[in-house]
């Protein structure tokens, strides 16, 4: 982070843009109408405001194919790259149909065939197609789905600076670990060594928990503060330059984890790991479970990473999606290996991971309790 | 009790119970028999559930998804589960789902399965997101099509119950005193992300759920003409927080948001690094205080917002209005950071004279001062509608500028 807000460098942009256009093509879309902010920031490299949570679908950014131009929602022009001219700034409004009127006039709207959107509202269901009285109206986020996936060089240059900020961050919450410390305090110690560190936006604020000694998901009860030998779950997650990066770890109060727990999540997290091979199906990845005696965790087994969540989402809520799905060199992937014991916890391991031609590079690095 | 009988500790399970009523009058009012609910906000409304929201590039696929009935009190929740992470509020068999990922055709058919088991044949289900597996999957999602639950969900949260309001006054005192904690670290040298550092840390401490936005310490321009160019010609606002290190006689506009419990906090000040502000840096607060006491002065449930609009314009004396032209003189607060009702945005006047505050509203006022040379005067004031006035929310000071 510098010290003025500026938007994603030319080799970013430009990268990106490309494979969004390129997707455009390959999904026969003339028009994509997005409103997610990982979209949005995708396709134009614009810095912009960090809001927790999701927000109701708006028309934020107009990708043409055609012409390849951008039009943005930005009342202002920091933060906003200079190949985005000041006349393709459209400011906030509270009147959907000025939304509406701006996009209407946008050249390459009236003609758009097959025009998509990331993901609509009724409102805009019922508003759009007065923008664009000649098309069909389609899911476009399969096309920045397939977008997004592969990384370009530059997209993994920034992911690299984020897993660095993640893992000092993570650092300096474990060295926080100590009897009586509740896993709120030691997550606003991993938050603010993230802001020391420049990125003040979290992709994760659940970052420190005490793991429960009764039930295999929860985390423990009672007052939340760590007790001796208690397993404490730590994991930072953070949007640097919009994109994520993630690494998890688990620490004992006062001690290691018992042996026995950490061979268990390394028996699992090596079959993860291996897992990672391009072509293979992500549903090797689900096996790796299975293969290590393990069952599966109610979170994802692995996600992509990017600007947010990329494909693949890889959850045994979703076996089909997961055979189906073939694994890339380009994806960056968290992988969370987690084992749980009664009467002992839970430990949790997350690595980000790159596949390449040669299998995986691991990305992080920070050491296991 | 009436909603100025605020319970110190709000008791969440009369909370949902006087929540879910208001929803289900509000579906009833629609005429929708069912609703879906993706939203982040909409769900923690109609389910009770709260938890530190994520960045929003993983908060659609990682989210939790309500179901809810006209004729069944108790809410259905599909929860994902994060590290180790169980579900907040307490449902009775059956009703606490398996996470269901709707980003996925798989995922939507899976849950097209669920629903169709929890919803009566012929039901108008409504809802406020379609994500494009959902189109694909409309058919078995929604067999008479989806409604529209847009206007359900804020309709019934504009008027709070007394808990609810004590869950947000909760998020205030968390913001406030996590504030003064920053404050007090103010000075020459100090970069933007050390003091946002300091309020996540503090506000965690102090029991936050989640942050909700990336802390604003705007370093404002000394003329309108020197700062970030806008479309319309008027200040930038917010601006985002950079290593920039503050100096000497910067005017700060600060902006930040948390939450307690599903319900957020607003938080706007002034604050001016180094130095004391001049005799007209302090004019600028005086004429902000003018402007705050004839808007309140207004301030009734049965007011409409172009009553406020209209004091606060006469009240800022030179014809024009007190507010940053993209926004609003005043917006509602509760699961949302900004919700209905609100007020002097470019809907227009006919929109505000539309608007009539109601008890139990909540007003978030944020007028903003400017003449150029100062920084200018902005600072936002929560307050509770009632039926002859308002309680004030907010409690804390305007130093340096004032008390």
């Amino acid at each position: 982070m510098a010290t003025n807000v500026e938007p994603h460098g030319p080799a970013l942009r430009h990268g990106r843009r490309a494979r969004a256009l390129a997707q455009m093509a390959a999904h026969d879309l003339d028009v994509l109408v997005l409103g997610r902010t990982a979209n949005v920031r995708y396709v134009t490299g614009a810095t912009t405001l960090w809001l927790a949570g999701t927000s109701s679908f708006g028309p934020a950014c107009v990708l043409v194919r055609s012409t390849g131009s951008i039009h943005m929602l930005s009342t202002w022009d920091e933060g906003i790259p200079e190949d985005i001219p000041r006349e393709n700034l459209f400011g906030l409004t509270w009147n959907p149909m000025n939304t509406i009127e701006v996009l209407r006039r946008i050249e390459g709207s009236a003609e758009g065939r097959r025009v998509g959107t990331d993901t609509l509202s009724p409102t805009f269901a019922r508003l759009l197609p007065a923008a664009f009285p000649a098309a069909e109206l389609v899911d476009g986020e399969v096309a920045m789905r397939a977008a997004r996936r592969i990384k370009t060089a530059a997209e993994l240059d920034v992911l690299r600076q984020a897993v660095a900020v993640a893992e000092t961050s993570l650092a300096k919450a474990v060295a926080e670990l100590r009897p009586g410390v509740t896993g709120k305090e030691l997550s606003g110690v991993l938050l603010e060594a993230a802001a020391a560190g420049g990125v003040t936006t979290p992709a994760v604020q659940d970052a420190v928990c005490v793991t429960s000694t009764e039930h295999r998901w929860r985390r423990a009860g009672g007052d939340g503060r760590a007790a001796p030998g208690d397993l404490v779950a730590f994991t930072a997650g953070v949007v640097a330059h919009g994109y994520i990066a993630e690494v998890g770890r688990t620490h004992a109060v006062g001690g290691a984890v018992p042996r026995a727990l950490a061979a268990r999540c390394d028996r699992v997290w090596d079959r993860l790991l291996a897992a990672c091979r391009p072509g293979a199906p992500a549903s090797d990845l689900l096996a790796g479970y299975a293969g290590a005696g393990e069952p599966l965790p109610p979170m994802p087994v692995a996600r992509g990473l990017g600007l947010g969540w990329d494909p693949p989402v890889v959850t045994g809520a979703l076996p089909r999606t997961a055979t189906a799905e073939r694994l890339e060199p380009g994806m960056v992937l968290a992988l969370t290996g987690y084992v749980w014991e009664a009467g002992t916890g839970a430990a949790l391991r997350r690595d980000s991971v790159l596949v390449t031609r040669d299998g995986p590079e691991l990305l992080t690095s920070a050491p296991v309790g | 009790m009436t909603v100025t009988d605020l319970p110190d500790v709000p008791d969440i399970a009369r909370m949902r119970r006087e929540t879910g009523r208001r929803l289900r009058a509000s579906m009833a009012r629609d005429g929708a028999d069912a609703l879906v609910l993706l939203g982040n906000s909409n769900v923690s409304y109609a389910t009770g559930v709260s938890w530190p929201l994520g960045d929003s590039g993983l908060s659609h696929v990682d989210r939790p998804v309500a179901v809810i009935l006209a004729d069944d009190p108790v809410p259905h929740l599909f929860m994902p589960y994060r590290e180790g992470a169980g579900p907040g509020p307490e449902l009775p068999d059956g009703y606490l789902h398996d996470p269901v990922y709707l980003e996925y055709d798989e995922g939507v058919e899976l849950f097209a399965r669920e629903l169709a088991g929890l919803v009566p044949p012929g039901a108008v289900i409504a809802v406020d997101e379609i994500t494009g597996a959902m189109r694909r999957g409309s058919r078995r999602l929604f067999p008479h099509g989806p409604a529209d639950a847009s206007r359900i969900v804020p309709a019934a949260k504009a008027v709070k119950t007394p808990d609810e309001v004590a869950c947000m006054r909760r998020a205030l005192r968390i913001t406030e005193e996590a504030m003064a904690d920053v404050e007090r670290a103010l000075a020459p040298g100090v970069r933007q992300v050390d003091l946002s550092g300091r309020f996540v840390r503090r506000a965690f401490q102090l029991g936050a759920t989640a942050n909700l936005l990336d802390p604003i310490w705007q370093v404002m321009p000394p003329s309108r003409a020197e700062g970030v160019w806008t479309s319309h010609g008027d200040l930038a606002l917010p601006l985002l927080t950079t290593e920039r290190e503050l100096v000497r006689g910067d005017v700060l506009w600060i902006d930040v948001s948390i939450s307690w419990g599903g319900y957020c906090s607003d938080f706007g000040r002034t604050w001016l690094v180094g130095q004391d502000p001049s005799p007209r840096q302090r004019a600028q607060y005086r004429r902000w205080t003018e402007v705050v006491d004839a808007v309140r002065d207004v301030t009734r449930a049965g007011a409409t917002g172009a009553d406020l609009t209209k004091a606060a314009v006469e009240a800022h004396g030179d014809g024009t209005r007190p507010w940053v032209r993209h926004f609003y003189l005043g917006h509602g607060l509760g699961v949302d950071a900004a919700e209905m009702p609100f007020v002097g945005t470019d809907l227009g006047d006919q929109f505000d004279q539309s608007v009539v505050l109601e008890p139990g509203n909540i007003l978030v006022l944020e007028p903003v001062i400017w003449e150029d040379g100062t920084g200018g005067y902005r600072a936002e004031e929560v307050m509770l509608i009632t039926d002859d006035g308002y309680l004030p929310l907010t409690d804390y000071p305007y130093t340096p500028y004032g008390d």
